[in-house]
């Protein structure tokens, strides 16, 4: 077995759904061809197990032990190729469902870090993940049933011509059968996918109840309606269960007629065989071959049905990672980007008439907060449109990975992954340890860590969720710390955190970032009044600049916001 | 992990009181199974008949009867096929929606403190993919095992009929079988949760890769999130590869039992046949009949994993059931009830609103108290802020004033009567705890603000969301309309509202904010501050101040450090004082402003 992941998943082909599909199976070709190969071995011999075991009926009606004794070795030996090459096949499969499968997360994964900001403005988040938990495993059903579905056409066609041989007008009975009952049962499954899916739906619903109930459940317990919730989830779980036994009944259609279509079949085979052998045209043998050809075709024909319906479902995940891969990020590098300023200059984002001057720490403080998160996204060129400058040079001329390595905006969405702390603290490429405790440190963090079980090698197991809001935002502020970028642009850094520890930051901030280039957004008095300079902004415009203090005596607006009217 | 899984007795215990709730359904599943897999058994034996008697010279009379007979039984065993599989089937969901909403009711009615405490990732997993995993089992497994079984069994029984000499080949199988099956399940299950596990961890890691694009972008992680993802995916192959190979062992030692017993009865039967001592169409009838088996079997051996999958998610689903109350040990359904009713049944009246702490200590691990000894009396109206940094143990004091934990030693009280014994719906009338969250559930707006009092009549919503300030935008939206997951969007100042207005409705006297405010959308911070005051109006408030100016406001501050309160008194007071308090205002004030 060749090893997984691969290192490079390679530049996949999003034209279309069925090129992406092709794009997969040619990067597997090889295991997709064992796999075939296999299929194919693997449904040939149990074919030729009832013309074996005809052979030796007509052996045994003979009296001929020699005969019965090769058959039955013949058919011990088919037993025994059908053994091998089912396991080899369903190690190919295995191999051809994960290839697909991880190909995808791999080619999804780098697609979504090649959209970075654009992709929750374009797509829903969930959309992307159900890839991952959804499509991904159609992908991979997709091409494990190909090697199946190959060996069941080489088996039908490998029967066919046993019964044409053995008896042309039978084989043709067959021939015309085997289709015809596909089809019937290819359209009993039409109302059936209906109302799966409705039952489908129905169960999304249900869960969905149910999530909701857990995700709120702390305010269920506290307020109250729990009866009522009881109630409705009850009454939503019986409509689902009217919708289960509506589909069960439909499928009971289709599992008696699977008993019936093939059964009937099978009579009418065996009845004109019967005549056959009673007018000496075919053996007492032939006629238990062909019992057991009819009875055997049901199997390769439910695996083509199936193939038929994993195929389609495949086609529509794939139609599914075809639109987001074809998201392009809507901030580009220009054709040309130009050489990156020294990254001491000033900052500065014409819009607002906001400069944020070389190693400064400046505050800024907007009547609307949306006003400072609209700036931060300017300067950091989140914004396509953004005009901002660093040193004089527009970010929009500069590559984005030029902007990134120099700005770093911090803002609260921002998000912790899971993984060790440490390593999710230490962004960049090697850490000191001592950066890493002071970063702690000026972020207040310490206690945070203390608590964990093993420090700073505890894994996070849910992304910071598992810390309260104060917790992880006195975390992310850490990381941002220790990326230590040469502007960092904070958006309300400490807005969950109490006023102590918040007193205890502005300090450290301010100490920590001495020389560098920060601005923090920020209505927090006891940021503000450690900045070195305040710009208050108001109408999206910047409209006073001064100290804390001078604000605040001169300019009435910029005392209001701060303070929220409490004196 | 907090919350508990049920023992395999439990699990069992259950099983049996399912069965015993449904005995005719599942008396006519087994039934309908058993007829339609004797009708089954038809073929194979009238074919040997037919076999017989092509070889012996027979009249095409005889030939047609025998093949009718055949297609008959075929029609009869499709009938009752139909009808088993369709009475199974509505058993299984009728199983599936007890199963499910008794678990929905239990996680209703864990204790308030395990909430709060548990986080919801173990709770949310419990109810979508145990819920769905067993939904699996019982809508599949189960049927196609109790089918599987059935034929099987029939089977045997029609091949004995044969011959019972012609069924002793097929023994040769029972040992293959028997070792190779024991080998693999003792081994599996683990290897599937392994596996499992590791395909969530793969699906997770691309999940928070999506959902953190954008911090990806400006932290330049790029490069880490495709070496996690990939090291993850080798994870993920890893597991795989183990299950893989176990099956790689397992699945030859099936297929070559299913083979041998053919081959055998074949050999073996043809040479009793030579012998004499049966006839030909014996000997085909039986070797139809074992071949036959293998599907069955197959069926069977296929599903036993799932069936122990199951089980587990059966265990996780009862186990929520075997939650500990803070006061006593673990406990069993039945003990859980007996303990809600011993709470019902304790006669505290309270006699005031009057909440008091005396002597309070609390520990969430043992032997390691948060709080050392508080005493402190709120006063009916009163305004109490707490402050101090964070891990100081504000929040667990205020949760144990609203009465969601219980004190390790001491007692806090409403009116003389303890708050841990009160029952929960007494219990709310008297205190609510008021948290950050502000979950706006899936269902109409009404049903939103009227969670306490679901009966609740329209004036008193209206009244509820008028009081908040958010009637306006509640009626643009209409308070019919569904809202929450799936329906209407609420900004998140407007969901903070809606939490509001259901307190108003569930009118407690006292409540206990715990950074009520500190998440207020900036944006719309001054109008909730209105509403908030709208709502505390008239009400005992013990606020958790994150914003001295809350502080400020308040009747008294008490300043919290280590588990003890410090300071304790007015504003004023505190900052003649001179201590911490006032150390912290000043900063937070700036030097110029004179406190007022």
């Amino acid at each position: 077995m060749k090893a997984l992941p691969v290192s490079d998943p390679g530049t996949p082909d999003h034209r279309s759904a069925t090129r992406y599909l092709l794009w997969l199976a040619r990067t597997q070709a090889a295991t997709l061809a064992g796999g075939i190969a296999f299929g194919i071995i693997w449904m040939a011999a149990p074919a030729l197990a009832p013309a074996t075991i005809g052979r030796a009926v007509d052996a045994l009606a003979a009296h001929d032990r020699h005969g019965l004794a090769r058959w039955s070795v013949v058919l011990l030996g088919l037993g025994v190729v059908q053994t091998v090459a089912g396991m080899l096949r369903h190690r190919f499969a295995v191999t051809n469902w994960l290839s697909a499968a991880y190909r995808t997360v791999q080619v999804t994964t780098r697609q979504a870090t090649r959209l970075g900001a654009t992709l929750p403005k374009r797509v829903a988040a969930g959309e992307v993940v159900s890839i991952g938990t959804a499509d991904i495993s159609h992908l991979g059903h997709g091409l494990d049933v190909l090697a199946r579905g190959s060996g069941a056409v080489v088996a039908v066609v490998v029967v066919t011509v046993i019964l044409l041989s053995a008896s042309p007008r039978l084989g043709l009975v067959v021939l015309v059968g085997v289709p015809l009952l596909m089809a019937t049962v290819g359209l009993l499954l039409r109302p059936i996918h209906r109302r799966q899916h409705a039952y489908r739906e129905l169960t999304g619903a249900l869960t969905g109840r149910a999530a909701d109930i857990v995700a709120g459940l702390r305010v269920l317990r506290g307020v109250g309606g729990e009866a009522a919730f009881a109630a409705r989830y009850r009454a939503q779980s019986q409509e689902l269960r009217a919708a289960g036994v509506r589909v069960a009944r439909v499928e009971s259609f289709l599992e008696a007629a699977q008993v019936l279509l093939p059964g009937v079949f099978v009579a009418l085979v065996t009845w004109i065989g019967a005549r056959f052998a009673l007018a000496g045209e075919i053996t007492p043998g032939d006629l238990v071959t062909f019992y057991g050809y009819a009875v055997f075709l049901s199997f390769p024909i439910r695996t083509l049905v199936e193939a038929a319906q994993k195929l389609t479902r495949a086609h529509v995940a794939a139609r599914r990672v075809v639109r987001v891969l074809a998201l392009r990020p809507e901030v580009a590098d220009p054709p040309t980007p130009a050489t990156p300023p020294a990254a001491t200059g000033d900052l500065v984002e014409p819009v607002s008439g906001l400069v944020v001057r070389s190693g400064e720490f400046t505050a800024l403080a907007a009547a609307d907060p949306a006003d400072a998160l609209a700036i931060a996204d300017r300067l950091g060129r989140y914004d396509p449109a953004s005009a901002a400058r660093l040193d004089g040079v527009p970010l929009r001329d500069l590559a984005v990975a030029a902007v990134r390595e120099r700005i770093l905006v911090a803002d609260n969405d921002a998000r912790l992954f899971r993984g060790r702390l440490c390593d999710e603290l230490a962004t960049g490429a090697a850490v000191d340890p001592a950066d890493l405790e002071a970063a702690l440190h000026t972020a207040a963090a310490h206690d945070i860590v203390e608590a964990l079980p093993d420090g700073l090698d505890t894994e996070l197991t849910q992304g910071g969720r598992e810390f309260s809001g104060g917790q992880q935002q006195r975390l992310r502020l850490a990381r941002a710390l220790l990326a230590d970028p040469p502007v960092l642009v904070f958006v309300e850094p400490t807005s969950a955190v109490d006023a102590h520890t918040e007193a205890r930051i502005g300090d450290r901030l301010v100490t920590a970032r001495a020389g560098r280039t920060t601005l923090a957004c920020t209505t927090s008095p006891l940021l503000l009044d450690r900045a070195d300079r305040v710009v208050f902004v108001a109408d999206g415009r910047v409209v006073a600049e001064g100290t804390h203090a001078e604000l605040r005596r001169t300019q009435p607006r910029y005392a209001a916001t701060v303070t929220r009217g409490e004196s | 992990m907090i919350l508990p899984v049920a023992d395999g007795a439990q699990v069992r215990a259950y099983a049996r009181q399912l069965i015993r709730r449904h005995p005719r359904g599942l008396a006519a599943v087994l039934g309908l199974h058993a007829l339609a897999a004797v009708s089954g058994l038809a073929a194979p034996r009238l074919l040997g008949q037919l076999v017989e008697s092509v070889q012996h010279g027979t009249t095409r009379l005889t030939v047609d009867r025998l093949a009718g007979a055949i297609a008959a039984f075929v029609v009869v065993q499709s009938v009752l096929v139909r009808f088993a599989t369709y009475a199974a089937a509505r058993l299984g969901e009728q199983v599936l929606a007890e199963l499910r909403e008794e678990f929905v009711e239990r996680l209703l009615a864990i204790p308030l403190s395990t909430v709060e405490r548990a986080g919801a990732g173990d709770l949310v997993n419990r109810v979508t993919r145990d819920v769905s995993g067993l939904s699996v089992t019982v809508r599949q497994a189960v049927p196609e095992t109790i089918i599987a079984a059935v034929t099987a069994c029939f089977t045997i029984g029609g091949l004995l009929l044969v011959g019972p000499l012609l069924a002793l080949p097929s023994l040769l199988a029972v040992p293959l079988l028997v070792f190779s099956t024991r080998w693999y399940l003792r081994r599996a299950p683990a290897g599937y949760l392994r596996e499992n596990a590791a395909y969530a961890g793969m699906t997770d890691a691309l999940a928070e890769t999506v959902e953190g694009a954008r911090t990806v972008e400006a932290l330049r992680l790029a490069r880490r999130r495709h070496e996690r993802i990939d090291h993850e995916i080798g994870v993920s192959y890893a597991a795989e590869r183990y299950t893989l190979r176990l099956r790689t062992v397992w699945f030859p030692f099936c297929e070559i039992s299913y083979v041998v017993p053919v081959v055998a009865t074949l050999l073996i039967g043809g040479w009793f046949y030579l012998s004499g001592w049966v006839t030909l169409g014996a000997v085909t009838a039986a070797v139809l009949y074992v071949q036959q088996l293998i599907d069955p079997l197959d069926r069977l051996l296929n599903w036993l994993d799932q069936l122990q999958q199951g089980g587990a998610s059966l265990a996780r689903l009862l186990g929520v059931a075997n939650v500990r109350d803070d006061l006593s040990g673990p406990q069993s359904v039945a003990a859980w009830a007996g303990q809600v009713a011993d709470r019902l049944a304790l006669p505290a009246i309270p006699d005031s609103e009057r909440i008091e702490a005396r002597d309070v200590r609390f520990s969430y691990v043992d032997s390691r108290d948060v709080l050392h000894g508080i005493d402190l009396r709120i006063e009916p109206g009163e305004r109490l802020a707490m402050v101090g940094p964070s891990g100081a143990g504000k929040s667990t004091l205020g949760r144990l004033l609203a009465g969601v934990h219980a004190p390790r030693t001491g007692e806090v009280t409403v009116g003389g009567a303890p708050l841990a014994a009160l029952p929960l719906d007494e219990l709310r009338g008297h205190v609510a705890l008021v948290t950050q969250e502000h979950h706006v559930f899936i269902g109409t707006l009404r049903e939103n603000v009227a969670l306490a009092r679901p009966g609740a009549a329209d004036e008193d919503v209206r009244g509820a969301l008028a009081a908040v300030d958010a009637l306006d935008w509640a009626l643009a939206i209409g308070l019919d309309t569904e809202v929450g997951a799936g329906g209407a969007t609420l900004s998140p100042a407007q969901a903070q509202q809606l939490a509001l207005a259901r307190l108003v409705l569930a009118d407690p006297h006292t409540l206990v904010l715990d950074e009520a405010t500190s998440l207020l959308d900036p944006r719309a911070a001054r109008h909730l501050e209105r509403s908030l005051a709208a709502v505390l109006e008239g009400r005992t408030v013990i606020a958790i101040a994150h914003r001295l100016f809350s502080a400020h406001d308040a009747d008294r501050v008490a300043v919290v450090e280590d588990g003890r309160i410090t300071e304790l008194g007015s504003h004023r007071e505190l900052i003649e004082a001179d201590g911490a308090y006032a150390a912290l205002w000043r900063s937070w004030h700036g030097s110029a402003a004179v406190p007022s």
